[in-house]
């Protein structure tokens, strides 16, 4: 179902923009955790209390007194959903769609080697991708938290909202991943498969932003990672993220079934 | 024994583009010529011998096997050369070709060994920078490194040399040898009538005509463009019995089958400056040969 030598040759083509964006968000990590301060939160509740939209808008709701709050408030609020996002969208369109607009799908199918098992094997390549990323993250956010401020962070709950984190990427990756599928050339691949995640981020955004558009988030998918009721430890919220899971498995399966049937000009 | 097999095979894409009804079969060991012009549906017709396409009606199969549905077995014993090369990015043609043996389970590198010397190729370079004749040897490695029984080859010669185009004829004859079965698209007479057993024409999706190249032969027609003194000479000259083309100025453009003769006494005749052959297509031979108007 896999082909190794075609897993190894795509995880070598993203390997590089893995390490950038592992380096960016690196660098975003480092600098929160180290400006983390009890004292600060408070004022940047001050902040949310004076400008609530503003602050919301960006996903900035918690109390920022704890660490956790406050990481989840400033990485998980914004930089962790559009930094993996961005990655997820560049690797998806590369899988499929740019093979087929260029051509050199041609290659991968002039071989014993099924449709099936080279939509799969590239689909495992995003898988992990976003694994690797999401881990790498984690590890990192625990690490300089531990190194500033020993035995602040609610480990457990922390991991508890990267693994919220990694399902709503997955979808991300779903999406795209189908849209790479689905049309063959790059620009429509790109449309929708950027398209689509970008437009319910910005519905997100507005969401949160008024009370007039609240009702908006019923219509975008981010309302399914909820970060604060994730570290609160709401079972609803747990529940929506495996329904965001089992949403990107039945997306990447469809991803599958449109590339292994559909005629190719190639 | 039939190999490939094509079926009442049609696909139509709308404004007479596509193929449509298409039928033919190539035995075991044979060489098969495809030419067509330009959008007549030689790559859509192979498309689908390659399972890239699902037929809307009708059938293809190679050694028996689907080529919609079991494509992936077919490919097994399968060479290719695509029309047009599209490789992967930022990779050495050498890069390339141990990608595709890995990728192919292909263990024994011998035969691409061979290959790269038989066509002196250096495939150190980044397949970017290469120019079309090289990617084209690194196109022709790779559909014949893993000695399969059957190959499909769209325009295999196109951008090589001269030199190359005969050691490309050479490889043809050597698999037409150890009785292979090929299906061969091209554009170039000297390469068909050097290689194939039998030629089809394809146009505007349908199968025009299929014949044995030696019939070919006997049929073949030469282009001359006789160039006289004045124009006087050349309106006079055109009014003898012979095929005219085309007559502009003192240039007269004139179809030659088996008749030379006749037309260098008449050329004797008239004062004839220079005298010229240029290359006839083989869709132009064909053409003429079986009385299709050309209409495009």
């Amino acid at each position: 179902m896999i082909n190794m030598e075609l897993y190894k040759h795509t995880f070598k083509e993203i390997w590089k923009m893995l390490l950038i964006f592992a380096t960016i968000l690196t660098m975003y990590f480092i600098i929160i955790i180290y400006m983390f301060d009890p004292k600060l939160g408070a004022v940047l509740d001050e902040f949310t209390k004076a400008l609530p939209e503003v602050m919301a808008m960006f996903g900035m709701v918690v109390s920022s007194t704890t660490l956790l709050g406050f990481l989840s408030t400033y990485l998980y609020g914004f930089l962790m959903l559009v930094f993996p996002m961005i990655f997820t969208i560049i690797v998806a369109n590369r899988l499929i769609a740019r093979h087929v607009d260029r051509g050199s799908m041609t290659y991968l199918l002039a071989a014993p080697v099924n449709r099936k098992t080279v939509a799969f094997t590239q689909m495992k390549v995003l898988a992990t991708g976003i694994f690797l990323l999401v881990l790498y993250t984690m590890l990192i956010g625990i690490i300089a938290s531990e190194l500033s401020f020993p035995a602040e962070l609610e480990i457990g709950k922390f991991v508890l909202l990267n693994i919220g984190v990694l399902s709503l990427h997955f979808f991300i990756g779903g999406i795209s991943f189908l849209s790479s599928c689905i049309f063959n050339d790059t620009k429509k691949s790109v449309a929708f498969g950027a398209g689509i995640p970008a437009l319910a981020y910005i519905i997100q955004m507005l969401a949160n932003a008024g009370e007039k558009a609240e009702n908006l988030k019923y219509i975008t998918f981010f309302t399914l990672f909820n970060a604060n009721e994730l570290i609160a430890g709401k079972t609803t919220a747990i529940y929506q993220i495996v329904i965001l899971f089992l949403a990107a498995i039945v997306l990447f399966v469809l991803g599958i079934i449109v590339f292994d049937r559909k005629d190719l000009h190639i | 024994m039939k190999v490939i097999e094509i079926n009442g095979l049609t696909r139509d894409y709308g404004k007479g583009q596509g193929v449509f009804e298409l039928s033919f079969t190539i035995e075991q060991g044979e060489v098969f010529g495809f030419l067509g012009p330009n959008g007549a549906g030689k790559t859509t017709a192979i498309r689908h011998l390659m399972g890239f396409l699902k037929p809307q009606i009708g059938k293809c199969t190679i050694e028996g096997f689907d080529c919609w549905k079991d494509s992936a077995r077919i490919q097994k014993d399968l060479g290719y050369i695509p029309g047009e090369m599209a490789f992967f990015d930022g990779m050495t043609g050498m890069e390339f070709l141990n990608f595709t043996a890995k990728y192919r389970n292909l263990k024994d590198k011998k035969l691409m060994k061979d290959l790269i010397n038989r066509f002196d190729l250096n495939p150190n370079g980044k397949l970017k920078k290469m120019s079309k004749g090289m990617k084209q040897k690194i196109g022709i490695v790779a559909a014949f490194m893993h000695d399969p029984n059957v190959l499909i080859l769209d325009e295999p010669t196109s951008g090589l040399d001269p030199l190359m185009q005969n050691r490309f004829i050479d490889l043809i004859n050597e698999e037409k040898k150890k009785s292979k079965t090929i299906l061969m698209s091209s554009h170039m007479f000297e390469e068909v009538e050097r290689t194939c057993h039998r030629v089809s024409i394809i146009k505007n999706g349908r199968l025009a005509t299929i014949d044995s190249v030696d019939a070919l032969k006997t049929a073949q027609i030469r282009k001359y463009i006789i160039t006289f003194e004045d124009k006087l000479a050349a309106e006079n000259f055109s009014k003898e019995n012979i095929d005219i083309i085309n007559i502009s100025e003192n240039h007269v453009t004139i179809t030659v089958q088996n008749n030379i003769k006749e037309i260098i006494s008449l050329m004797n005749k008239y004062p004839v400056t220079n005298i010229s052959a240029p290359n006839l297509s083989l869709e132009e031979i064909f053409m003429k040969y079986y009385g299709g108007k050309d209409n495009d």
